[in-house]
């Protein structure tokens, strides 16, 4: 990588003044991650924040408390970062002082966050007595569910290679007893949905998302066939057709897209593409690759625009995973080239394509690379804000309040 | 922050009074919007509901929060005025203030009533803005050279 000298929060706050300091902090505090003082953990293990006893996240350490969840910072941005012990190697640090949560870095205080409070739903049983904790999480105006938890690209080890989900099953079976398997039952969730639904405000958006199962006749038709089912189930607690809801699933056939629309009340479908670059694609995504390459999965994408319409359809990258070695970008020109070279043919095509920040997580092929410097996060989501507000598009299914993973839609608040 | 005078505690509380809520377009221009929900409920502070991610009130507001500007408040009820001068300070979109603040929308306009945030304004300046104030204020500092001369004239 070319930078010469990495520039701190601060010093980007003066550089890009267009740009919020609260926005730049977000990228950075995924970045480069967080830790919690004994105070916050000991404050957000109370019964107002204590967040649910198992996720869907791998987790060996057993000793961590429950996660209460995203970051709130003042500005309302969500910012999905968990303070996993031994991870990172110079994190900010969040604070409790008087009654309210503070970030630090090194010493110095930045601001003042907070989070979202301990969903109803926590704590509660579904009547077939499986711990509605165990089918949802909380974020603070999403409600996360994990209908599979098996990711099959891991069974021939062509799992993408910064990814950490679903790496302790066994863990999570132990966690929740016998009642809990890798396939949710569908009731569970109706269940599930219809008790998070009873807590007035708190939720305005359903994301559900998977391991990757391309069993069946037709590939992924068994994957396509749970999801129409499990989205059934929750459709069944509104009265409306549709309803806010987003799946992030593998890229399926124009049939099965219009399944998944015509069959459900799902409103967005994105299928990821994690990498632009054709060669990086192949390395850093050999599940994807093989079925059935990045072209397919591009196809899928502008395809679905027809059935789900423009603006609908998101496909996220990993940012930052294009520099990994051996064969990744050098320079950040050449990232940022590629990056709104895929931004500018999505939006073209009515797709949103939309940035996340790469941790390379202890465990995952790619632990231990480095991570490009903050400025290369400030100028990315810049760039693809005004790409997309060309083409008249915005990220609101998965804006500052719903996902916390994205600078760029954050950014999007002013359009 | 310091607590809000009691006169003006009480004017944010009454649900009759009028409550205007003025921010700056990005080109400079002042957008003014009326909020009936506005209030105060920890007396320090004001806060008010936002319907709607992107009006043009509300993309104000995130300019001012982001960029730090200030925005003003104006409360009325009769004779009685308040103008209040202070900078976002927070937008909650979940928590026991949001939760607080759904369960009075719905309460004064049914059950599918909806809001998007919570604003949380901090106050810098507040100014009593009444008219029998400004005018006495105005005749300490200016003198009468300005009233008609009509309403000098002796009570009939």
């Amino acid at each position: 990588m070319s930078a010469t000298q990495e520039l701190g929060l601060q010093a980007l706050v003066e550089k890009y003044p267009d740009v919020p300091m609260s926005i730049i902090l977000k990228l950075d505090l995924q970045r480069r991650g967080i830790s919690f003082t004994d105070a916050t953990a000991d404050a957000t293990n109370e019964p107002y924040y204590r967040g649910p006893e198992q996720t869907a996240f791998s987790s060996k350490d057993t000793t961590q408390r429950p996660f209460p969840g995203p970051l709130l910072l003042r500005d309302g941005t969500s910012v999905l970062a968990s303070p996993v012990k031994g991870q990172f190697s110079d994190p900010y640090s969040v604070d409790y002082v008087d009654g309210k949560f503070f970030v630090f870095d090194k010493g110095e205080r930045i601001d003042e966050v907070d989070f979202s409070p301990r969903p109803e739903f926590y704590g509660k049983l579904t009547s077939r007595g499986v711990p509605m904790e165990s089918i949802a999480w909380s974020r603070p105006q999403r409600l996360d569910i994990y209908p599979y938890r098996y990711c099959h690209y891991w069974d021939t080890r062509d799992q993408c290679k910064f990814c950490a989900f679903f790496t302790d099953l066994k863990k999570q079976k132990q966690l929740a007893g016998d009642s809990y398997a890798k396939v949710v039952h569908p009731e569970d969730i109706y269940e599930t949905v219809r008790e998070a639904l009873r807590e007035p405000g708190r939720f305005s958006q359903i994301n559900l998302t998977a391991g990757t199962d391309y069993s069946g006749d037709v590939p992924f038709e068994k994957e396509v066939e749970r999801y129409i089912e499990v989205l059934q189930a929750i459709g069944r607690n509104f009265r409306t057709r549709r309803f806010p809801s987003q799946l992030i699933a593998p890229a399926y056939t124009k049939q099965q897209v219009k399944r998944l629309y015509d069959e459900t009340g799902l409103s967005s479908y994105c299928p990821d593409i994690e990498v632009w670059d054709k060669e990086l694609f192949k390395r850093i995504c050999p599940g994807k690759e093989k079925w059935f390459g990045r072209d397919y999965w591009i196809k899928s994408a502008v395809d679905a625009v027809e059935i789900f319409g423009k603006g609908n359809v998101y496909t996220n990258f990993v940012a930052g995973v294009e520099f990994s070695q051996p064969d990744g970008f050098t320079s950040i020109e050449q990232a940022l080239d590629s990056n709104f070279e895929a931004c500018e043919y999505f939006a073209k095509n009515g797709v949103i394509y939309l940035s996340l920040v790469w941790t390379p997580w202890k465990g995952t092929g790619l632990a231990g690379q480095k991570q490009p410097p903050l400025e290369y996060y400030v100028r990315l989501i810049r760039g693809l804000v005004e790409i997309r507000r060309h083409y008249g598009l915005a990220s609101d299914n998965d804006d500052f309040k719903h996902c916390g993973n994205h600078g760029d839609s954050d950014l999007e608040r002013l359009n | 922050m310091s607590k809000l005078p009691e006169e003006l505690i009480e004017l944010l509380k009454d649900p009759a009074t009028s409550k205007i809520v003025g921010t700056i377009d990005e080109d400079g221009t002042p957008h003014l919007v009326a909020k009936g929900s506005l209030t105060t409920l920890d007396e320090e502070s004001i806060v008010f509901a936002e319907g709607f991610e992107g009006t043009q009130s509300n993309r104000n507001l995130v300019r001012s929060i982001w960029f730090d500007r200030r925005v003003s408040v104006n409360i009325t009820r009769g004779l009685t005025s308040y103008q209040v001068k202070g900078r976002p300070y927070k937008y909650l979109i979940t928590g026991s203030t949001f939760r607080q603040m759904i369960n009075r929308a719905r309460e004064r306009r049914g059950q599918e009533a909806d809001i998007a945030g919570v604003w949380v304004i901090v106050p810098e300046e507040i100014r009593n803005e009444s008219p029998a104030l400004r005018a006495r204020e105005v005749a300490e500092k200016r003198g009468g050279f300005h009233n008609h001369l009509d309403v000098l004239r002796p009570k009939e």
